[in-house]
C-alpha cells in the first residue's frame, strides 16, 4: 500500500515532452505482446469446477419435491404432472434462467446439476421450454454433445505478462 | 520512356496522357484507394495489438482479417442513403462527393517519384496547398446542410481549426520553400538529393509543425475533434449513410495520404537514394506510408485533446514556433548559397 | 433553421441539446445540455430508461430469491450489492457467517470492486476517446472476472452471498492465480500511468474539470471514491462489516476533487484492494462456510458436498422468516455506498425494501459539474464520475 506522503503529492506535474514520449514508448511495447484473446468459437474454454450453465436434470433421481421450483428466482422451473407419474415433476425453461444454480445447491437427491454447456443455441422461443421428460432428453444430449465437441478445448491461466494466457488441454 | 512510347501507341501528346495517370493511377485514385484500405486496416490491427485485442480477422482468417474493409465497404455500397426531410438536399448529397474530388485534385501537381507527375509547374505547392484548403468549405457546408445540431457544431469546429491548422502548415511550407527556394516540389527533392541533407534534419522544427498540422488537418487522435464522437457523434458527418458515409470517412484518409506524400517530398528526401522512376516511386511510397502508419498508430496512444487547448497549442505555441522554422529556413537557404 | 433553435433561458440565449438514449456516450440515460456557445449553462440529467421497479418485486420474492434479483442492479458488481442485503436479513435472523465465510466474501467484494474500477476506467477513457484505456479497462477486468468465475463459478452473477454464508469454498489453485494477476496488475497500473494518467492529452482533459469542493460533495450526499476524490475520509468499508475489521487499511482520499483526482482514488484503490485480498487470503481462517443451524438441515446423502467445498442448503430455506423488525445496513460498492432499508413484518418475504445506490446518488453531479464548462467536457466528467445508469434507476 502507498503511503501517506506518497499520497500526498500524487499528482507529480509532468514533463509534457517526456511525458508524450514515454506514452508512445509505452504503446510501442504493448505493440509487441501478444494478445489476451480467446479465440471463442475456433477455441473453447474449459469451464471451472461447478461453472454453472444450463442446468442438467435426471428424471430418475427426481422425488417430486418441488423445492427447486420454489427457490428459482426467475421462476424458469414449473411443476408438471406427467402422464403415469404419480408424483409432480418439474420442468425447465432455459429462456428464463438466470444460471444462479440455487436450484441444483436445494435439490436433495442430485437430481439436479450444473453442467459447462453456456452456449446451446435454439432457434425458437418455443424450444427452450422443455417439460420434465424433455429437460431429461435434452440434458442427457447436451451433456454427451458437450463431451465430443472437436473445437481445441483451452484453459485459462493468469498470466504475469499479458493477463491472460490459454493452455491447450488433452 | 515507357510514357512516351504508350503516348504513341494512343496518339496522344505526352502531357496529357500524364495529366490523365497522375491523378487516376499513381499517386493519385487507384494507389489511393489501395492505400486507405491497407492503413484503415493497418490502423486497426495496430491499435488491436497495442489494446491486447486481435483486430478485424474472421472476414479472412489467412490474411488476418484484410478483407474487412472489403465487407464494410460492400455493405456501405448496399445500405440505403437515408436523406432526412430537413436537410438541404443538393449541398447534403453534394458535400461528400464534392470534397474527395476536390481532394483527388491534388494529385495532378503532387510528383510521386522523378517525372512521375500530372503537371510540374513552379508553383506546385501552392497548388496542392490551395487545393486541400478547398475542402473543409464543403465540410462545412455538409455541416450545416445536415441540419442537426451535432453537425452543426462539427461544422463549427472544422471552422476554427482548419483555421489554425492551416495557418501552420502554410508556415512549414513557407519555411520550406524559403530553405530551398522554391516551390515546386520536383525543385525541392532535386535539392535534397543535390546537398544530400534531407529536410527533416536541416529544418525539424518545420518537419514537426508540419506533422502536427497534417494530424490536426486529417482530424488524427489526439486531434479528431471535429469528429468528437462522444459529444457530438459524428460531427458533420452525423447524418451520413451508406456510400455517403464511406465517402466522408474515407476524406481524412485521403487527405492524411496527401499531406504524407507531400511531407516526404518536402522533408524525408522524396525518392532519394533513386533516381529510375520504378525505384524512385517505390521509395516515396514506401516512406509516406511509413508516416502515415506512424500518425495512426497515435490512436492507440493518446484520447482526444480538448478544443480550447488544441487550439492554444497551435495559436500560442506552434504559430510563433513557425517563425522560428521560417527564420531557420532563410538561414539554411543562406548557407546552402 | 438555426434561428428556431435559438431561445432564451435563464437570460441567456442558448442552443438545447439532448444527448442521449440513442448517442455514443450517454449510457441508457439522456442529458438535455443547454449550451451558450460551447459553455454548458445547465445540464438535466434524464434518468429512468432502464427503471425496473427493483424495490417493488423483492416485496414478492421470498428472501432468498431477491439476492439474484438485487443483484441485476449491478452485474458488474454483484457481490458488493448483495452483502449488506445478506447481512441485515442475517441479522433479523440471529445468525452470523462462520469467520471463514466472512473472508471469503470480503475476497469477492474486493474482486469485484476492481473489476468494477477497471470497468469505470475504461468507461472514462473511451470518453475521453482514448480507446487504449477503453481496452485495457476491460481486458484487465477479464482476469478479475476469470478470478470470481474460479471461486462461484458465474463470471459476473455470482449469487455468492447467501444467508449463513457463501455458497462456494476457495476452490484450489486460486492464491497462486490471484498473486500472479496481482504482480500482473501492478505492473500494469505503471503502464496506466504512463499511457492514461500522465499522458499530457489526458491530463489536459481532466486537470481542473469539473471540480467538486469539499463541501459540496458533502452537501449534495455524493459518495464512493467520488467523495474521496473530494477530500473526505469517508468510506463505509471502515464500519467493518465482513470481514474489513480485521484487515488493516486506510481509504484512499484525495484532495483536489476534479476529474483527475476521480481516476487517481479509482487507480489507488485498485491497489488498495489487491493488497486487501492478499491480507485476507493470508489470514484465511480454517473452517465452516455455512451456518451449522441450516448445514444442520442438509439431508445426510447430501453432506458429501460440503467437503466438496460445495454448499448444500436444506428444504426450508426457501421459507426462512426473519423475525419481525427493520434493519438498516450499508456496504461499500465500487461505486460508492449502498444502503439498504429492509423492513420485515416476519414473512416470508420482505415488507418493504428500500434501497439507495450510489449511482443514484451520484446521478446529481450531472447537475452540478458541468456548467461552466465546454460541451467536451461533459464527456470527461460523466467518464470520471463511473456513473453506472442500471444502478441509479434499479
Ligand atoms: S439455475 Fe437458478 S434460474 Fe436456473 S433453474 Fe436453477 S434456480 Fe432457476
Ligand atoms: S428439487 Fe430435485 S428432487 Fe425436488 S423436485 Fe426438484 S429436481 Fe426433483
Amino acid at each position: 500500500m502507498t503511503n501517506k506522503e506518497e499520497r500526498d503529492n500524487h499528482r507529480p506535474s509532468i514533463n509534457p515532452v517526456l511525458a508524450h514520449l514515454e506514452a508512445i514508448a509505452t504503446g510501442i511495447k504493448w505493440l509487441t505482446r501478444k494478445p489476451m484473446t480467446l479465440m471463442y468459437p475456433d477455441m473453447e474454454e474449459k469451464k471451472p469446477e461447478y461453472f454453472r450453465g444450463f442446468i442438467i436434470f435426471n428424471y430418475n433421481k427426481c422425488i417430486g419435491c418441488s423445492l427447486c421450483a420454489q427457490i428459482c428466482p426467475p421462476r424458469a422451473i414449473h411443476m408438471y404432472r406427467v402422464p403415469g407419474d404419480k408424483r409432480i415433476r418439474p420442468g425447465y425453461d432455459a429462456g428464463r434462467c438466470i444460471h444462479c444454480g440455487l436450484c441444483t445447491d436445494i435439490c436433495p437427491t442430485d437430481a439436479l446439476d450444473v453442467s459447462p454447456v453456456h452456449d446451446e443455441v435454439f432457434e425458437q422461443i418455443g424450444s427452450m421450454d422443455f417439460d420434465p421428460v424433455e429437460w431429461h432428453i435434452i440434458s442427457k444430449k447436451l451433456v454427451e454433445e458437450h463431451a465430443k465437441r472437436k473445437r481445441k478445448l483451452v484453459i485459462t491461466r493468469v498470466d504475469e505478462e499479458v493477463g491472460l494466457r490459454y493452455e491447450p488441454v488433452e | 520512356m515507357v510514357l512516351v512510347e504508350l503516348a504513341k501507341i494512343l496518339h496522344v501528346p505526352v502531357w496529357a496522357l500524364r495529366g490523365f495517370l497522375a491523378p487516376l493511377v499513381y499517386p493519385g485514385l487507384a494507389v489511393l484507394l489501395g492505400t486507405v484500405l491497407f492503413l484503415i486496416w493497418a490502423e486497426r490491427k495496430m491499435a488491436a495489438r497495442v489494446q491486447q485485442r486481435v483486430g478485424p480477422y474472421y472476414v479472412s482468417p489467412k490474411l488476418h482479417g484484410a478483407l474487412q474493409l472489403i465487407a464494410d465497404g460492400a455493405r456501405f455500397a448496399l445500405q440505403e442513403i437515408i436523406v432526412h426531410i430537413e436537410t438541404d438536399r443538393l449541398m447534403f448529397i453534394l458535400g461528400p462527393i464534392l470534397t474527395f474530388t476536390f481532394l483527388t485534385l491534388p494529385f495532378t501537381v503532387l510528383p510521386g517519384g522523378p517525372g512521375i507527375y500530372g503537371f510540374r509547374s513552379d508553383f506546385s505547392m501552392v497548388i496542392v496547398y490551395a487545393l486541400l484548403t478547398l475542402s473543409p468549405i464543403t465540410v462545412i457546408l455538409m455541416g450545416w446542410a445536415s441540419s442537426n445540431k451535432f453537425a452543426m457544431i462539427g461544422g463549427g469546429r472544422e471552422a476554427l481549426l482548419t483555421v489554425s491548422g492551416e495557418i501552420t502548415l502554410a508556415l512549414a511550407m513557407l519555411s520550406v520553400a524559403a530553405m530551398y527556394g522554391t516551390l515546386d516540389f520536383v525543385t525541392a527533392v532535386e535539392k535534397q538529393m543535390h546537398t544530400g541533407i534531407i529536410g527533416l534534419v536541416s529544418n525539424p522544427i518545420a518537419a514537426l509543425l508540419f506533422f502536427l498540422a497534417m494530424l490536426l488537418l486529417t482530424d488524427r487522435v489526439p486531434f479528431d475533434i471535429v469528429l468528437g464522437e462522444q459529444e457530438i457523434v459524428q460531427g458533420p458527418y452525423t447524418e451520413y449513410s451508406g456510400v455517403l458515409y464511406a465517402l466522408t470517412m474515407a476524406i481524412d484518409y485521403v487527405k492524411l495520404y496527401a499531406l504524407s506524400l507531400a511531407f516526404t517530398l518536402l522533408f524525408l528526401g522524396g525518392w532519394a537514394p533513386f533516381t529510375t522512376p520504378l525505384l524512385g516511386a517505390i521509395s516515396v511510397y514506401i516512406k509516406s506510408l511509413i508516416v502515415m502508419l506512424f500518425s495512426v498508430f497515435l490512436r492507440a496512444v493518446y484520447g482526444r485533446m480538448k478544443l480550447d487547448q488544441a487550439m492554444n497549442f497551435f495559436w500560442a505555441r506552434l504559430f510563433p514556433l513557425g517563425f522560428v522554422a521560417l527564420a531557420l529556413g532563410v538561414f539554411v537557404h543562406v548557407i546552402y548559397a | 433553421m438555426i434561428g428556431r433553435e435559438l431561445g432564451q433561458r435563464d437570460g441567456y440565449r442558448v442552443v438545447e441539446l439532448y444527448i442521449g438514449p440513442q448517442h455514443p456516450a450517454s449510457g441508457h440515460m439522456r442529458l438535455v445540455v443547454y449550451l451558450d456557445g460551447d459553455i454548458i449553462v445547465r445540464v438535466d440529467p434524464d434518468i429512468g430508461y432502464v427503471h425496473r421497479t427493483m424495490e417493488k418485486l423483492s416485496e414478492i420474492r421470498e428472501y432468498v430469491r431477491v439476492i439474484s434479483l438485487i443483484e441485476r442492479m449491478t452485474i458488474i458488481d454483484s457481490c458488493n450489492i448483495t452483502l449488506p442485503f445478506v447481512e441485515a436479513v442475517e441479522k433479523l435472523l440471529g445468525i452470523e457467517a462462520p469467520p471463514r465465510a466472512k473472508y471469503l466474501r470480503t475476497i469477492l467484494c474486493e474482486i469485484n470492486r476492481i473489476s468494477s474500477h477497471l470497468y469505470g476506467l475504461g468507461i472514462g477513457g473511451i470518453f475521453l476517446n482514448h480507446s487504449t484505456m477503453f481496452m485495457w479497462g476491460f481486458g484487465d477486468r477479464e482476469v478479475f472476472v476469470h478470478l470470481a468465475s474460479l471461486l462461484t463459478g458465474a463470471r459476473l452473477t455470482h449469487t455468492y452471498n447467501i444467508f449463513g454464508g457463501v455458497r462456494r469454498d476457495l476452490p484450489q489453485g486460486f492464491k497462486d492465480e490471484f498473486l500472479k494477476a496481482k504482480r500482473y496488475m501492478l505492473r500494469k497500473l505503471k503502464d496506466y500511468d504512463k499511457m492514461f494518467f500522465n499522458n499530457p492529452v489526458i491530463r489536459g482533459r481532466l486537470e481542473n474539470v469539473g471540480v467538486l469542493p469539499k463541501d459540496k460533495a458533502i452537501a449534495y450526499g455524493i459518495t464512493g471514491p467520488n467523495l474521496r476524490a473530494s477530500g473526505v475520509r469517508y468510506d463505509a468499508r471502515l464500519l467493518g462489516y465482513a470481514a474489513y475489521s480485521e484487515l488493516d487499511f486506510e481509504p484512499v482520499v484525495g484532495k483536489y476533487g476534479d476529474g483527475l483526482e476521480r481516476v487517481w482514488v479509482r487507480l489507488r484503490e485498485i491497489e488498495m484492494s489487491l493488497d486487501l485480498i492478499e491480507q485476507a487470503l493470508k489470514q484465511l481462517p480454517d473452517g465452516p462456510i455455512f451456518h451449522e443451524r441450516y448445514a444442520k438441515m442438509v439431508p445426510p446423502a447430501m453432506k458429501k458436498w460440503f467437503e466438496k467445498g460445495r454448499v448444500k442448503l436444506p428444504g426450508g430455506y426457501v421459507r426462512l422468516r426473519p423475525r419481525k423488525g427493520e434493519i438498516f445496513s450499508r456496504g461499500e460498492m465500487g461505486h460508492g455506498e449502498v444502503t439498504y432499508y429492509l423492513v420485515s413484518d416476519g414473512g416470508m418475504m420482505p415488507y418493504r425494501l428500500r434501497i439507495v445506490t450510489p449511482s443514484a446518488r451520484n446521478a446529481i453531479m450531472f447537475s452540478i459539474l458541468p456548467p461552466g464548462n465546454t460541451l467536451m467536457d461533459l464527456p470527461a466528467i460523466y467518464g470520471s464520475m463511473d456513473y453506472f445508469p442500471p444502478e441509479a434507476d434499479r
